[in-house]
């Protein structure tokens, strides 16, 4: 656009100033260039914020596939050799403790959550408003504050070992859980329930058979949100986990940086590896977001 | 239901009535059944701890050693002790710079991004949209990993300027942390604050256009109002979020050099399995706790009216 302004204004005028000839221009082209001028400025500066953000990132994607990887910022060798490396012996043990640790986390918060949530969303009981802000000062809190209290009180019935862990993990995620499934099964339109309790279904069979289908996009969401937050746990297994061999990913991660010679390769493709079911969880969550609140086709009339 | 439909209800006392009424939701017992796994295990493993860390902070125990077995109450010990400690006070010091950089850097950035990408070309919206949420979703100890690696002495910051042996961890260790803490939360207020511009009702710019309102005014007049709470609540959340992020700081410092970045969580830690002062740093724990249940009752108020 500029280089075209600047053909017109050497035709017509010689050589002037870009401000010159936007005021001599139609008032609409002088709207146009001011608007190229600015999504140049836009695209511009948003490309620049871009850059910003992925150098951090640049070691981590070329010292993984790199072979000779240091911390300095070179072409790789390329080779999947570091990949190779760390997924095999302790290091695999690890993100399998990791998976098992955050699956069952994962499950006993969506389990706990879903009924609280429901209730919440249905049912009147007494100081059900205080009840409700206390668990949504909770979601905000981060309760992995409570870790050295937790210590104490793990140590003194022996319970310093996984799975202990991956319960208190859940009630970390816990209150924002029923939050956010109390807001989908609020959602969830309650004639349909009615009809169900018309032909005299249980609460269990209404959660089981109704509410938990309906409202599975956000349970689902509750639970990846549950799975990650497990998953990225690096302070709570560090404390409450005794055992070397339950340790799981991210303390493992770690131990890369403790040990007298780096392993700068394979700690970038540990990483990466460590990364990926983070990835493709929140993937699949937005996903589950954008599909959301289709329920009001469920009832007709 | 059963009553009415079997004829033997001539004429219930009112009190009665109301007690059998159908068209009001009553309490039901199934409900107490349903609240009891989140709310058992939130006492247990919330309620309980907090009141013990109270007692705990109190006392003399430690992790190791003849006061790791016989330990009891000595009052006031620890709270005279907590407030001579210059370690402590800076570390308060080094947790405010922490969260209110990260604070103004996050919102800075977070409101020019999602500004930003409503206007730009699609392709680099993709791109660049991309790159901040992967840099959010990333787990803390991945970036504090990638964060350590680029700053580091000989690492991508240092070849970029030209002196590869410039070691920013340690010339300039708080205000890498914080940035590396701003890059890791941009994405999620970058999301948020989008979607709130995104509400924004479009009438009110072009009312506002038509007025020769100039883009200032716009955004202070109509875009900063609306925005508000949103604003608020990113803000709080930046601020709890902040203060716990224990493992970004672990992994890049330890809160080295020295105690340059040593924040409140990572004090607590070293104090409570460093220096085995396990009820000293159950003590640091419970500031920590003050200033999130400051921050969490104002989120509280600011989420719960919406």
């Amino acid at each position: 656009m500029t280089r075209r302004l600047d053909a017109v204004a050497g035709e017509t005028l010689g050589p002037v100033s870009a401000t010159q000839v936007t005021s001599q221009l139609p008032p609409e082209n002088r709207a146009t260039q001011r608007t190229m001028l600015r999504s140049v400025t836009i695209n511009t500066v948003l490309g620049a914020i871009g850059l910003l953000f992925i150098t951090p990132m640049l070691w981590l994607l070329l010292a993984s596939v790199d072979s000779h990887a240091s911390f300095g910022l070179a072409w790789p060798h390329f080779s999947l050799i570091n990949f190779k490396h760390v997924l095999k012996g302790s290091l695999l043990h690890s993100l399998f403790n990791s998976v098992v640790l955050a699956v069952i986390s994962t499950a006993i918060a969506s389990v706990a959550g879903v009924f609280a949530a429901y209730s919440f969303s249905r049912r009147k009981f007494p100081l059900k408003g205080g009840l409700l802000l206390f668990i949504l000062f909770s979601s905000g809190v981060p309760l992995t504050i409570m870790v050295i209290p937790v210590y104490e009180i793990f140590s003194r019935f022996g319970f310093l070992s996984l799975l202990p862990t991956a319960v208190f993990l859940s009630v970390t995620s816990l209150p924002f859980e029923v939050y956010l499934m109390k807001n989908f099964i609020d959602a969830v339109p309650i004639d349909l329930e009615e009809a169900a309790r018309m032909e005299r279904a249980s609460t269990w069979q209404i959660l089981r058979r109704v509410v938990v289908p309906l409202a599975m996009p956000g349970i689902a969401a509750a639970a990846i949100f549950g799975f990650v937050n497990a998953w990225g746990s690096f302070i709570v297994p560090l404390i409450l986990i005794s055992s070397n061999s339950q340790q799981p990913a991210p303390i493992a991660l770690y131990t890369f940086l403790t040990l007298p010679k780096t392993e700068y390769g394979n700690m970038a493709a540990y990483s990466l590896v460590f990364c990926v079911p983070v990835f493709v969880l929140y993937a699949a969550s937005s996903r589950l977001f954008r599909e959301g609140f289709l329920l009001g086709g469920g009832v007709k009339g | 239901m059963s009553t009415v439909l079997s004829g033997t209800v001539t004429a219930p006392h009112v009190a009665e009535l109301w007690k059998t009424r159908k068209d009001k939701t009553r309490f039901q017992w199934s409900s107490l059944a349903l609240m009891t796994p989140a709310f058992g295990l939130l006492i247990v493993l919330f309620l309980i701890p907090m009141g013990y860390a109270v007692y705990l902070g109190l006392t003399n125990l430690t992790l190791v050693g003849p006061d790791a077995v016989k330990w009891g109450f000595t009052g006031t010990q620890n709270l005279i002790r907590l407030k001579t400690d210059t370690e402590f006070w800076g570390s308060l010091w080094v947790t405010g710079f922490f969260i209110a950089g990260s604070i103004v850097g996050v919102i800075i950035v977070g409101y020019c991004l999602a500004s930003l990408l409503m206007r730009a070309r699609p392709w680099l919206r993709v791109i660049v949209g991309g790159i901040v949420v992967v840099a959010w979703m990333m787990p803390a100890v991945t970036a504090g990993m990638t964060w350590y690696a680029s700053t580091t002495g000989g690492g991508t910051f240092a070849t970029m300027i030209g002196s590869p042996q410039t070691n920013f961890l340690d010339s300039q260790p708080l205000l890498i942390v914080t940035l590396a803490n701003i890059w890791s939360m941009t994405g999620f207020a970058m999301l948020v604050m989008g979607a709130a511009l995104r509400n924004i009702p479009s009438e009110a710019i072009e009312a506002a256009v038509v007025e020769n309102a100039s883009t200032w005014q716009r955004f202070r007049m109509i875009v900063l109002p609306l925005m508000r709470p949103t604003v608020i609540a990113v803000v709080l959340l930046v601020a709890l979020l902040s203060l716990a992020n224990f493992s970004l700081i672990y992994i890049m410092t330890q809160g080295g050099p020295g105690t340059a970045t040593n924040i409140l969580p990572l004090y607590s830690y070293q104090q409570a399995f460093s220096f085995n002062n396990l009820a000293y740093g159950a003590l640091i724990g419970n500031v920590m706790v003050v200033i999130a249940s400051i921050f969490g009752v104002l989120y509280v108020r600011v989420a719960g009216r919406s």
